[in-house]
C-alpha cells in the first residue's frame, strides 16, 4: 500500500527542468570553450559562443525567477537547516549513503511537507543555490560585458580573475549535478524521484 | 659522412656570421639618427626650423605674417610624435629634400620627397610584391602607396611598441580611418567602376560575436593577412579577401593559439610573470577564452571530474550487486 504526499508545486518543477537543461547545455558548451582546439566531441567554438551566450542569458532570468519564486512561496526556509542537532543529522545522512543504502536501510529523514530536505541536502542545495550559482551568473555577466570588467586587476587583465572564478564555480556546479543526478536513483524505485520531480507527488 | 656533416656545420656557422654581419651593416639606413651629440644637436635646431611653422605653437605665433593660416592648419605635426616613431631623430630635410628649406617652399618640391624604398630597399621589395598581391594595390596602383597606411611621422613598429594594445590601436587605425570613413574610402573606390559602396565593418563581421572588443584586442591583419613567408618581416603585406581570410575561432582561441606567433610575439619574448598559465603574455593586456589556460587548474577540476563519476559508478555498481544479493536471499 503505497504511500503519496503532494509535495512540489508546478511553478518550481518547471524551474527544476528548465534549470536542468540550460545547466547541461552551459556545461557542454562552457567545456567547449574553455577546451577549444583540443577533441573532437566538443560542439564548433562559435556555434558553442552562440550557444552558450543564450542559455546563459536565459539562466539568468531562470535564476531570478527562483529567488523570487522561492521568496514570495517561502520556500525558501526549506533550504534553512533547522538547529538544533543539525551536524549529528547531516552525519547519520552521509552514513546512510555510505553504508545503510547497501543494506537496504530505509531513508533517516524521508521528506515530510515540512521538511522536504534532509540536514545534508539542505546545506548543499543552499550552497549551490545561493552561493556558487550566482557566481556563475554575475561572472558570466561580466564575462557577456567585458567593458564592466575592471582594466587590471593584480597586474594582469581584469578579466582574468573573472573568468578564472567562472570556471571554478561553473565546475563545482557541474560535480554536484554529476552527485545530484546519481541520488536522485536513490529513492524508493530507481525511478521514483524522476517521478517526484515530475508530477511533484512523492511515493513512499 | 661524420666530415660532411661536419663541414656543413662549418658552413652554416660561416654563413650565420656573414648574414648577421650583413644585416649590422644594413642598420646603417640613410638618414640614420647619429649618436655624435654634435650632429644630435644641429638635427635638433635643423628641424626646430620646420616646427617654428608645423606645430601648434607655430600657428598661434607664426614666424611670418604671410603665411596661409588655414593651409597651415592642415599640416600641423606632433614633436613628441616624432620622437616617438621609427624615425626619431631623423633630419626633416633627409625625406624631405632641400626644398622646404626656405619658405615660400620650392615649387617642385613635393616631387622630391623620398619614397620609403630609398632608404629601405630590400625591404621595401620584398614588400611590395606581398603588397601587390592585394586588392588595395591591384584596383588603386598609383593613389594607393605605402604611405596611404604608414605615416613616417608617426608609425612605430610592433617591435618597438611593445604593448599589444597599442599595437592593436596603431595599427587598426590604419584600416579603420578608410574602411569606417566614408568619405576616404569614396576618395579610392570611385576610381573603380562600378563604384563599390562602403560596408559596414560590423556587418561584414556579424558572425563574429562582440565585433568591437575584438577590434580593441587583434589586429585586423591578423585575419586579413597570411603568416609571412619572408622571416625578417614580421607580417606579410598581402591583405587576404573573404575567401581566405580566417574564419576560424581555433586560430586564436585555443592553446596552439596563433596570438602567440603574431600579435604577441614580442609580448612572449620578454614576458612577465606567468602563474603556470599556457600563453602567459597574453594575460598581461587580454583574457582569451580556450588560449590562455591553467595546465594545473584544468588537471586539478579532471581529476575531481574523474574521482567524482568513479565514486558514482562504484556506489551505484555495489547498490546493485547488494541489492540483487538481498533478493536472491529473501526468495
Ligand atoms: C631617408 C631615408 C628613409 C626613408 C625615405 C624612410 N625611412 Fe624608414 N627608416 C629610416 C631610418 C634611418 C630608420 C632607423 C634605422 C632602422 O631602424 O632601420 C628607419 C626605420 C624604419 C622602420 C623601423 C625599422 C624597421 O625596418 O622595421 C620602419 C618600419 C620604417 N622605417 C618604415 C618606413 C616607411 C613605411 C617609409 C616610407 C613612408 C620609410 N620608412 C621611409 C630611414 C628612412
Ligand atoms: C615660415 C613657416 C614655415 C617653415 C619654417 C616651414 N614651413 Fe612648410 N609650410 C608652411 C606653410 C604655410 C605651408 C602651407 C602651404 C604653402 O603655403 O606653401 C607649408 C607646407 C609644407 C608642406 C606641404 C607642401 C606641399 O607641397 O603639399 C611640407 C611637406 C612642408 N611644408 C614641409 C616643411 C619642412 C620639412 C620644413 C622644414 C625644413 C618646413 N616645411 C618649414 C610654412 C612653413
Ligand atoms: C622618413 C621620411 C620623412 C621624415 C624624416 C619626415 N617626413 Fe615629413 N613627410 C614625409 C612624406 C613621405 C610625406 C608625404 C606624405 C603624404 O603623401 O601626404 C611627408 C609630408 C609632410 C608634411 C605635409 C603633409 C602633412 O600631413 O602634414 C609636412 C608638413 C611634413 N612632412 C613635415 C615634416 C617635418 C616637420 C619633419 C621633421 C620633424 C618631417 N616631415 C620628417 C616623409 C618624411
Ligand atoms: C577574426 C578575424 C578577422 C578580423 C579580426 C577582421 N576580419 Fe575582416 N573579414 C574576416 C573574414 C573571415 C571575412 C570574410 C567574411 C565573409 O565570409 O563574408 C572578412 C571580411 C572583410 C571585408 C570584406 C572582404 C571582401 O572580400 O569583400 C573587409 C573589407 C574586412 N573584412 C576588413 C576588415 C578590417 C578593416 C578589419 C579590422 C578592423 C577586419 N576586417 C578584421 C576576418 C576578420
Ligand atoms: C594596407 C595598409 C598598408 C600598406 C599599404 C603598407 N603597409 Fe606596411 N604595414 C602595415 C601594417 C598594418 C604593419 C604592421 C605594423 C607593425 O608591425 O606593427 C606594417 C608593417 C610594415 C613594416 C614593418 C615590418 C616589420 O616586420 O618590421 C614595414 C617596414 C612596412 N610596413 C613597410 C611598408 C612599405 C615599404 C609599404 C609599401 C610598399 C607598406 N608598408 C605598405 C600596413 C600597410
Ligand atoms: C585609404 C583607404 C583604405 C585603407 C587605408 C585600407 N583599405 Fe581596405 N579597401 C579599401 C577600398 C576602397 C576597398 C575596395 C576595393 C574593391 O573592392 O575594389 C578595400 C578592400 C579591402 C578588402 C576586401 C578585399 C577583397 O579581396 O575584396 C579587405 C579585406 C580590406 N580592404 C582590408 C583592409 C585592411 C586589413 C586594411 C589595413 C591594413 C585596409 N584594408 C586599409 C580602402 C582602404
Ligand atoms: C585573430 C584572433 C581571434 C579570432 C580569429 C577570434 N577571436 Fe575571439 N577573441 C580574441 C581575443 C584576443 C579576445 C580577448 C578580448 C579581450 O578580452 O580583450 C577574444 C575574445 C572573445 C570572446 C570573449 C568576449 C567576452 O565576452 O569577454 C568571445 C566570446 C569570442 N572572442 C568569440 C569568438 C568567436 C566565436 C570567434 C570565431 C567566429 C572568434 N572569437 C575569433 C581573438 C580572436
Ligand atoms: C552551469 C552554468 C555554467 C557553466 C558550467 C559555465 C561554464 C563556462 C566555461 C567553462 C566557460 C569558458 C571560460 C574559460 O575558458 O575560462 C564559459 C564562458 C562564458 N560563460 Fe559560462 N558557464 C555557466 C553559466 C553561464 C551564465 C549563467 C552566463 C551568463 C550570464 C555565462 C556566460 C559566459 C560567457 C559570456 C562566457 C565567455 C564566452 C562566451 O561569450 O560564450 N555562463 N562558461
Amino acid at each position: 500500500m503505497s504511500h503519496r504526499i503532494y509535495l512540489l508545486p508546478v511553478w518550481l518543477r518547471l524551474w527544476h527542468w528548465t534549470n536542468a537543461v540550460l545547466m547541461i547545455v552551459l556545461a557542454i558548451t562552457g567545456a567547449s570553450l574553455h577546451f577549444a582546439g583540443s577533441g573532437p566531441l566538443l560542439v564548433p567554438f562559435s556555434l558553442a559562443a552562440r550557444i552558450h551566450d543564450i542559455a546563459g542569458v536565459a539562466l539568468v532570468a531562470t535564476y531570478g525567477f527562483f529567488v523570487v519564486a522561492n521568496i514570495l512561496s517561502g520556500n525558501w526556509w526549506q533550504y534553512v537547516p533547522k538547529p538544533p542537532g543539525v551536524l549529528g543529522r547531516c552525519w547519520r545522512q552521509a552514513v546512510y549513503y555510505g553504508w545503510g543504502i547497501f543494506k537496504g536501510d530505509p531513508h533517516p529523514y524521508p521528506p515530510t511537507v515540512e521538511a522536504n530536505f534532509n540536514a545534508l541536502q539542505a546545506i548543499v542545495y543552499w550552497l549551490i543555490m545561493y552561493a556558487v550559482v550566482p557566481v556563475v551568473v554575475v561572472t558570466g555577466l561580466v564575462f557577456l560585458y567585458p567593458q564592466f570588467a575592471p582594466a587590471k586587476m593584480f597586474g594582469v587583465d581584469g578579466l582574468l580573475p573573472v573568468a578564472f572564478l567562472h570556471y571554478i564555480a561553473g565546475s563545482v556546479v557541474i560535480l554536484f549535478m554529476l552527485a545530484h543526478i546519481y541520488l536522485g536513483t536513490t529513492g524508493v524505485r530507481v525511478t521514483s524521484l524522476f517521478k517526484m520531480m515530475i508530477t511533484g507527488w512523492h511515493e513512499e | 659522412m661524420k666530415s660532411v656533416t661536419q663541414s656543413l656545420f662549418a658552413f652554416a656557422v660561416l654563413a650565420g656570421v656573414a648574414v648577421s654581419g650583413a644585416s649590422a651593416f644594413a642598420a646603417e639606413v640613410k638618414g640614420a639618427a647619429p649618436s655624435d651629440p654634435a650632429l644630435v644637436e644641429k638635427i635638433r635646431q635643423s628641424n626646430a626650423a620646420c616646427y617654428g611653422c608645423h606645430t601648434e605653437q607655430g600657428l598661434k605665433a607664426p614666424p611670418r605674417a604671410d603665411l596661409d593660416l588655414e593651409k597651415l592648419r592642415q599640416l600641423v605635426h606632433d614633436p613628441a610624435q616624432f620622437d616617438a616613431s621609427n624615425h626619431a631623430g631623423m633630419e626633416c630635410t633627409v625625406c624631405h629634400g632641400q626644398g622646404y628649406k626656405a619658405f615660400p617652399h620650392a615649387a617642385g618640391a613635393k616631387q622630391s620627397i623620398s619614397e620609403c624604398g630609398e632608404c629601405h630597399a630590400t625591404k621595401a621589395l620584398r614588400i611590395e610584391t606581398q603588397f601587390e598581391a592585394s586588392v588595395h594595390a591591384k584596383n588603386f596602383k598609383e593613389q594607393f602607396t605605402c604611405r596611404t597606411c604608414h605615416d613616417p611621422h608617426a608609425f612605430r613598429v610592433a617591435a618597438k611598441l611593445g604593448d599589444p594594445h597599442k599595437i592593436v590601436a596603431q595599427d587598426n587605425a590604419m584600416c579603420v580611418g578608410c574602411h569606417n570613413s566614408d568619405l576616404r574610402f569614396a576618395l579610392f573606390s570611385a576610381s573603380v567602376t562600378p563604384q563599390k559602396v562602403r560596408p559596414d565593418l560590423d556587418t561584414l563581421h556579424a558572425w563574429l560575436p562582440n565585433t568591437r572588443l575584438h577590434w580593441q584586442a587583434v589586429r585586423c591583419i591578423e585575419c586579413h593577412t597570411p603568416t609571412s613567408p619572408v622571416k625578417s618581416l614580421g607580417m606579410s603585406h598581402e591583405i587576404l579577401g573573404k575567401d581566405k581570410a580566417e574564419k576560424n575561432c581555433v586560430t586564436c582561441h585555443s592553446q596552439e593559439t596563433a596570438l602567440a606567433t603574431r600579435l604577441y610575439r614580442f609580448a612572449a619574448e620578454n614576458g612577465t610573470a606567468d602563474l603556470g598559465f599556457a600563453n602567459a603574455a597574453i594575460l598581461d593586456s587580454a583574457y582569451v577564452v580556450g588560449a590562455t589556460r591553467n595546465p594545473i587548474v584544468d588537471r586539478t577540476v579532471g581529476v575531481l571530474f574523474g574521482l567524482t563519476v568513479a565514486v558514482l559508478l562504484g556506489h551505484g555498481a555495489l547498490r546493485i550487486a547488494l541489492a540483487l544479493i538481498r533478493r536472491r536471499r529473501s526468495s
